[in-house]
Parts: C-alpha cells; sequence; structure tokens
C-alpha cells in the first residue's frame, strides 16, 4: 500500500467515524425495546430499583444482590432491579431524581436524601443500627492512652487524625461531634484531618502510623479484629463512642404512585421478614451484617440531622 | 498565542538565527522555575518535619506482595472481563465523541480558519477566535469525574453520564490541541488556492486538512489511550466497568481483587498503546502527540520519515494489517454506542430540564467572606504546589525513562550498542527495554488515587503522597512519549558523534538532550496542565489542596460553594496555560 493510500483509508476511517456517531444518534430506542430486559419486565411496570452504598465486604455484593432483587421480585409481585453506586453523593442524587426507589444509605446520607425528596421514609434498620457506635483508635507509638470519659478526648490536640469518607455518619459525622463536644476543633490537630475514604483505610492508615488515631464504624472494626486482619500490637481501640442511629433503608414516595398505595409498607414488610433461619434469607442478611431487620422511622434520625447541619454537611 | 500577525510557517521554515542557550528570557524563566520548586517544597513540608513514615512499610509490602497473588476465582474473572469490556466501550464512544466534536471546535478555535474565510472581517474574526478559544478553557479545566457528577445529577443513572463525561472536557482539549496542529501546518498550499480564486471553504478542505491530518490522527489514537484511562476512574458515578469493580474492591482494601483490576487494566492500555503505536508506524505517523516547538516541522525530514515508513508498508500482509485495523475501528464505534444502549433523547427530555434549573438555582454562589477567600488561597497553593512537584518528578523520571524505554539505544543496531559487540549482550538490553516499559506501563495504569492511598502508608500526610501519585501516574505517560521523541530523532548527527568516540553519556548529553530538550519541556509543561486538572482526584480522597474542598463541598450538596471553588480551579487552569505557554515559547 502507497503512503497515498493509506491516507486515503485514513480519511474514510475517519469518515466512517463521523459518519456512525451520525448514524447512532436516533437509533438507541430500538435495540432498548428489543433488549433482554423487556422481557421480564411486563409492558406497563418499570422495575423497581434498588441501590446500596456498599461500605464493607463489597466482594459479595455483585453477587449477592441479584439473591436480593430475586427475593423482592417474589415478595412484591414487581420486577425489581439492582444498580450499582459506589459513592454516597452520586446515590443520594440517583434517588433525588427517581432513579433508585429504595436505597440502603448511612445516618447522614439518608437524612441528606430525605430532605431533597418530600415525603421520603426510612422504612427499616438492622438490629444493631438503633444502637450503632464508632470507636476510636490509635497507633500504639502515639501514647495515647485508652479513655474512659469524653472530655479526655482533648489529648488528641496537637495530633495527626484521620476521618472516612466526607459523609460517612460512623466515620466522620459522630466522631466529628464528639470531639466537638470535647472542645476540639478540626483545626487543633496537627496537620488537616485526613479523609481516608473508607473504614478499612482509616484503620490501615493508623496502624501504619500515617496518622496517630482515627475513627471508623465499630462494626468494621470486630470484623476485622475476629479476622486477624489487625495487628493489635501497632493500633488499639482508645474510645468507644456513645450510641447512636445509623443506616437505614430509605423508600421515594414515588413508588405509592407507581405500584400501588401501601407499596411501601409492602417493602418494609419484606424487609422484616427476612428471617435468619432460612438459609436464603441468611445469605442476604449476612451481606448487611445483620441478624435480621427491624422497624424505623424519620423521627429517628433527627440528632443526626441537628449535627450535620452543626458541622454544614446539611445546608 | 498569534494571530494574524505573522504567520508561524513562514518564520519557523527560514533558518534561525543561532541563539544563546542562555537568553535573558530563559534565564528568567530558569528562576522563577527554581523558585516555584522550592516553594513547593516548602509547602510540602520539606526540611520542617520528618516526611517519610518508616512505620508504615508493612502497610506498603502487602500491598505490593499483594500483586503476586491477584483474585483469580473463575467467577470473579468473568465479572473482570466483562467489565473490561465495558471500559473500553465508553472509552470508544467517549473518544468518538469528543474526536468529532473536537475537529470541529478545533477548526474554529484556529486562526487560520478565521483568516482564511473571513480576511476582510479581521476586526470581528480575532474577537470571535479569542471567545472560542477563552470558551474551550472551561469544560477542558474541570476533571472528568466533577463533570461526571454533574450529568448524574442531571441525567440520573444513565449510561450517557460517563460517555458525556469523557466527551466533554476532553473534545475541548481535542479542539485546543487540533487548532494547533491546524495553525502550525505550513500554509502555503492555502493561500495558493486562496489566491487562485478557489472559494475559501473548499481551500481550507483541500489545502489544509489533508497536510494536518497524519498529526491529527496521531493525536486521535493517543486520545484514545487517554479516554480508557478516563474511564477506568469514573466507575464512581455508577458507570459500571473496571473502575466501579475497582472500587468497589478498595472500599474493603481487598489487595488481591484490586490487582486483578489493575492486570486487567495493564492489559488493555498495553494492548491499546502498542496497537495504536504499530498503526501508526505503518500508516507513516511517528509520534502520538506532535506538541508546538517551534521547530520547524521539516517537510523534507517527514517526507523522508514517511517515505522509509511507506516503503515498509509496501508489504502486502501489513498493508492489509492496517486496512484490517481500520475497518475494525469503523465497526467498533457503533458496535459501542450499540453495546451501551444510549438513549440521546434524556438529553433533552422534560425531566433532565427540569433537573437542570433545579441545579442551577442551588448553585448560586452567596457571598464571599474574607476568610473563604484566605482560604481558598492556602488550598490554590497547596494545589499549585501539588502540581508543580508532580510536574517535576514526572518531566525528569521521564526524561531518564525516555532513553531507558526507547529501542534505538541498548538494542544491537542502537545507537549506544558497543560497536562490534555479537548478540550476546542483547539479552541484557532486551529485558532492560522491558522492564523500563512495564514500569511505565505499570505507573500509568494504575488510577492515581490508588497511587495517592499506597504513598499515604509510607509518607506523612500532606501534598507530598498526592504529588508523588500524580508525578508517578504521569511519568508513565511522559516517558513514553519521551521516548518516542527519542526514537524519531533523526540518528546521522548523534550516530557520528558516537563514532568519534563519545561515551554513552556524552552521546546522550550532547547529542540528544540539546536537541530534543524542548520538545522534552513542552511535554512537561503540557502534562502539568493535565496534572493540575488531576489535583481534583487526589483530592477526593484527602490529600491537600482545592480538591479536598471540592469533595467536601460535593457531599455537603453545597453547589453555591462549589461554584465559587471551581471558578478559582478555572482561573488557575487559565493562569498555568498562560505561563506554560510563554514558557513553551522561551525555550524553543
Amino acid at each position: 500500500m502507497s503512503a497515498k493510500r493509506a491516507w486515503v483509508t485514513g480519511i474514510i476511517g475517519l469518515l466512517c467515524c463521523s459518519l456512525s456517531l451520525v448514524a447512532c444518534v436516533p437509533e438507541p430506542s430500538a435495540p432498548e425495546e428489543s433488549a433482554a430486559e423487556s422481557t421480564e419486565t411486563t409492558e406497563s411496570t418499570e422495575a423497581f430499583t434498588v441501590g446500596a452504598i456498599p461500605d464493607q465486604d463489597a466482594e459479595k455484593l455483585q453477587r449477592l444482590y441479584t439473591r436480593l432483587a430475586e427475593y423482592l421480585t417474589t415478595e412484591l409481585g414487581v420486577p425489581v432491579e439492582y444498580k450499582p453506586v459506589t459513592d454516597y453523593t452520586a446515590a443520594v442524587t440517583a434517588f433525588k431524581v427517581g432513579d433508585l426507589d429504595l436505597v440502603w444509605f448511612g445516618g447522614l446520607t439518608g437524612v441528606q436524601a430525605r430532605l431533597q425528596v418530600e415525603g421520603a421514609e426510612a422504612i427499616a434498620q438492622r438490629d444493631i443500627d438503633a444502637q450503632f457506635h464508632s470507636v476510636f483508635i490509635a497507633n500504639a507509638s502515639s501514647n495515647l492512652s485508652e479513655i474512659s470519659d469524653i472530655a479526655e478526648l482533648a489529648q488528641l490536640k496537637g495530633r495527626s487524625f484521620t476521618f472516612g469518607s466526607e459523609s460517612s455518619t460512623s466515620g466522620r459525622l459522630m466522631p466529628q461531634y464528639f470531639l466537638q463536644q470535647a472542645g476540639i476543633s478540626l483545626s487543633d490537630f496537627k496537620g488537616e484531618a485526613g479523609f481516608a475514604g473508607n473504614h478499612d483505610a482509616i484503620l490501615k492508615l493508623v496502624e501504619a502510623g500515617t496518622y496517630e488515631a482515627g475513627a471508623l464504624n465499630e462494626q468494621v472494626w470486630n470484623t476485622r479484629l475476629e479476622e486477624g486482619a489487625i495487628d493489635t500490637n501497632k493500633v488499639k481501640v482508645i474510645w468507644r463512642t456513645p450510641a447512636y442511629y445509623d443506616y437505614h433503608w430509605v423508600i421515594n414516595p414515588a413508588v405509592e404512585d407507581q405500584y400501588g398505595e401501601g407499596f411501601s409498607e409492602k417493602v418494609q414488610a419484606a424487609l422484616l421478614n427476612l428471617d435468619p433461619a432460612n438459609p436464603e434469607h441468611q445469605e442476604i442478611l449476612e451481606l448487611f451484617g445483620a441478624e435480621k431487620f427491624v422497624e424505623t422511622q424519620n423521627g429517628n434520625y433527627a440528632q443526626i440531622e441537628q449535627i450535620a447541619r452543626e458541622i454544614g454537611k446539611i445546608q | 498565542m498569534r494571530f494574524l500577525g505573522q504567520s508561524a510557517t513562514a518564520k519557523d521554515i527560514s533558518p534561525r538565527s543561532p541563539r544563546s542557550i542562555f537568553s535573558t528570557e530563559r534565564l528568567i524563566w530558569l528562576l522563577l522555575t527554581t523558585a516555584a520548586i522550592a516553594g513547593s517544597l516548602f509547602l510540602a513540608g520539606y526540611g520542617q518535619r520528618s516526611l517519610i513514615n518508616w512505620g508504615g512499610w508493612p502497610q506498603f509490602w502487602q500491598f505490593v506482595q499483594a500483586s503476586l497473588h491477584p483474585e483469580l476465582d473463575p467467577v470473579f474473572l468473568r465479572l473482570m472481563g466483562k467489565a473490561t469490556l465495558i471500559t473500553l466501550a465508553y472509552a470508544v464512544c467517549g473518544t468518538g465523541l469528543s474526536l468529532s466534536l473536537g475537529l470541529l471546535a478545533g477548526i474554529l478555535a484556529s486562526a487560520v480558519w478565521w483568516r482564511t474565510l473571513w480576511p476582510r472581517w479581521a476586526n470581528l474574526a480575532q474577537p470571535a477566535w479569542l471567545t472560542v478559544r477563552a470558551a474551550l478553557s472551561i469544560p477542558r479545566a474541570i476533571h472528568e469525574l466533577i463533570w461526571g457528577l454533574f450529568f448524574l445529577s442531571i441525567l440520573g443513572l444513565d449510561p450517557l453520564v460517563a460517555v458525556l463525561a469523557i466527551a466533554v472536557p476532553f473534545s475541548a482539549i481535542v479542539a485546543k490541541v487540533f487548532s494547533e496542529i491546524l495553525d502550525e501546518t505550513p500554509s502555503e498550499p492555502l493561500q495558493a488556492l486562496v489566491n487562485t480564486g478557489t472559494p475559501p471553504l473548499s481551500a481550507f478542505l483541500y489545502g489544509l486538512l489533508p497536510q494536518a491530518l497524519p498529526n491529527l490522527l496521531s493525536y486521535s489514537f493517543y486520545r484514545f489511550e487517554c479516554s480508557l484511562r478516563s474511564a477506568a476512574v469514573l466507575g464512581v458515578i455508577g458507570a459500571g466497568g473496571l473502575g466501579y469493580q475497582i472500587l468497589l474492591s478498595l472500599q474493603s482494601l481487598r489487595y488481591e481483587e484490586l490487582w486483578t483490576g489493575f492486570y486487567a487494566l495493564i492489559l488493555l492500555n498495553g494492548a491499546v498503546d502498542t496497537w495504536s503505536g504499530l498503526l501508526r508506524r505503518k500508516m507513516g505517523f511517528t509520534s502520538r502527540l506532535d506538541l508546538s516547538t517551534g521547530q520547524p516541522r521539516n517537510p523534507a525530514a517527514q517526507a523522508i520519515a514517511r517515505d522509509s515508513a511507506s516503503s515498509r508498508v509496501e508489504h502486502p500482509s501489513t498493508a492489509y494489517w492496517v486496512r484490517f485495523s481500520l475497518a475494525g475501528i469503523a465497526c467498533a464505534i457503533p458496535l459501542c454506542f450499540w453495546s451501551l444502549r444510549l438513549d440521546w433523547t434524556h438529553l433533552w427530555s422534560d425531566r433532565t430540564g427540569m433537573l437542570l434549573r433545579d441545579i442551577l438555582t442551588q448553585a448560586q454562589p452567596g457571598i464571599v467572606t474574607i476568610e473563604q477567600v484566605r482560604s481558598l488561597a492556602d488550598l490554590t497553593a497547596q494545589t499549585l504546589a501539588m502540581s508543580v512537584l508532580a510536574m517535576v518528578m514526572a518531566g525528569l523520571g521521564g526524561v531518564v525513562f525516555s532513553f531507558l524505554a526507547a529501542q534505538t539505544f541498548w538494542l544491537p543496531g542502537g545507537i549506544l550498542y558497543p560497536i562490534g559487540q555479537h548478540q550476546r549482550g542483547s539479552v541484557g538490553a532486551w529485558s532492560l527495554l522491558g522492564t523500563s516499559r512495564l514500569v511505565l506501563l505499570v505507573s500509568r495504569a494504575v488510577p492515581t488515587p490508588i497511587w495517592a492511598l499506597v504513598f499515604l502508608y509510607i509518607l506523612f500526610p500532606g501534598i507530598l503522597p498526592g504529588a508523588i501519585a500524580l508525578g508517578l501516574h504521569n511519568l508513565g505517560i511522559l516517558g513514553r512519549l519521551m521516548a518516542e521523541v527519542n526514537e524519531n530523532l533523526e540518528d546521522e548527527p548523534v550516530r557520528s558523534l558516537r563514532s568519534l568516540g563519545a561515551s554513552g553519556l556524552q552521546t546522550i548529553l550532547y547529542g540528544f538532550l540539546p536537541q530534543n530538550l524542548p520538545r522534552f519541556t513542552a511535554y512537561s509543561l503540557y502534562r502539568w496542565e493535565v496534572c493540575l486538572r488531576e489535583t481534583v482526584i487526589v483530592g477526593l480522597v484527602g490529600a491537600g489542596g482545592l480538591g479536598r474542598l471540592i469533595a467536601e463541598q460535593l457531599s455537603s450538596f453545597d453547589y453555591g460553594g462549589l461554584v465559587v471553588t471551581l471558578s478559582v480551579f478555572i482561573g488557575l487552569t487559565f493562569v498555568a496555560d498562560l505561563i506554560s505557554a510563554a514558557m513553551r515559547r522561551a525555550v524553543r
């Protein structure tokens, strides 16, 4: 092929690209109808969409979420679809625009989501969520000692400290609140407070000594401790926070219009009916680290909302 | 930025008067650069506190060791395989869209277009040209991830989000580079056509575009590689693909799973890079990104390169290969668009309009207090310092790797291959080449936020972990671009230097560096702009700077504050753009 031919081919290639782009514009509606999804979707019913922000054990998520979707499909009699989202902000936004009907939120993100969607309801939580705790941890070489009273958190002044993700309840909001009660603001730390992104990263970064101390979800700490994944010579718990409400399921009120009145209650009942004695149910419960789901209501998160306003996470 | 004045090409083709290496202008820039680096090191805490956290090596090693036993469970592998295809599809669609839009915008942003089509309206054409250029700098300054979150909030969970998140900033980048390529393409044929009465539009299409095409196409391939890396970061917003899988594994720090994801990225990146490199060589285009250095694009040399390339192309099987590849591209694009099931009607649906109005009303910035200004200034300094350190690291490292990873040096027949030695030494040479290329590939395939977290184990918090993460990722990209520059250098002068008895080091110092340094500097400066944008994603993992503030504001749904921060960011990028352009002019 001569150089000239190569050019011609090149130009044709480029043309094809732009042509195919143009050609694509009107096309997508066609394959969508013929797509596999429509076979399980009856013409009038759009799928009920469920989402969750993976906080831990995310590797099970993909597999087990199909179980949850299947379970809800049989219980509710409507097609259920799981949509993957990995980011708190993205999940709240997707819930707000109506692309997620039922979401497993953290304490703070649940409040944020409800504030953006009028009539949204917190319907269920795990047995442990009514009494949830964070733990403050410290690197052994920091010489920070175990404390019994919140006022003693003052010893963290001048130390380096890391939270988890910005909108985590157990890895940021409540720890910051308790620190504030002990008279410590974010500017009292050595350097800037860290935002490690997730609970496991907090644990590892304090274990490594990058930060002298940090605060994380107690459940993650306990799980990792059982797995033997923590070097207890290097990192220890110095304080367990008082209890607060955390993770919960929030449902969009629009589902009542779409799937009929009382649908929210049906969803709630389906979640509460998950029975740990049933091995299939047990698998789903385990995904959430729950013994079982219990009822909850919006009022339970008033404290979270108030703290979030103080700290500026809700404007 | 030149417009109607002296046309670039006329000046560049005439032999330049030899200029002292250290002109006053260069000295000033050298001093400023040194000051900027010193300032950045100061902000990073250098000399004021310990920076390395020796206690974190075990955690660091855990990460490194996991590379030896990635998760290979068949179910997981199938999941990753599918994710890889999705990522590829996003990259293809993002590239296709950004090239088409970028070509249009690039033509509008080129001085030569306005000059040719509106020769009599120079007074109006210049403001129009400047407006287009300024308008393009806004989408360019904002990172894909932020665009992604924006599109998410008006389109919801839709595959369009990821495609647009890549296409919007990238088409602005493409437009900028394309316009520069067009402006630097010799315009004599165009002028000749115009002067003989050809309608300006036809003259533009036939007199300029075909000449610029090789550079445009080369850059397009490079852009595809960039889209691929970008698509791998976008998993966060529910786009699916490798980015999503990697983020899932990152949430609980499953290193073994993470490495499976990295290997998929490494394979994908490696395959695409190799394929695009081969294709470009077979078609006779040699460089991925032919940045303007003001050096004459010597038409004779290019013709020679092209001739020698085409003589290689003569081989029938390679001709088929090129045709096959192009046919592949032509099929892949519609296929990818189809497989993602993009529904463009969502763009103008009522819901989108409503949500857009919603977000615009929420995004009214409030009054900025003095305290806020002060904190913004601090964060801007941090961001700037992080990007400067990253650029220096990537630039210097890139120069070193450009010699290690170039094919024309140590291999048999290469410039530094000991004369008269037999094939025996070539095993070492090949493994050196392979290792350095692998290092570059791994550095650029692993997403920056992951590097940031890993370096945070062995460094104390501050801007340094972020800077190193950015530096390493960009080193992977720069090293390869620079190696290509070395490979493409006409080697006669260097070979004669060598045969006159210059040592290897002398050959590099006196043969290569003086010739290639302007281009190396141009690449590094170009990368600086990229580093600046990318500080946002290391900020999202908490490495400081404006990115940290953006993360906080995003998670508080503080759109008013976000607008202020992003404006600062756009301003910063704009200034960096000007500085980099001035510096590139100075090193010519």
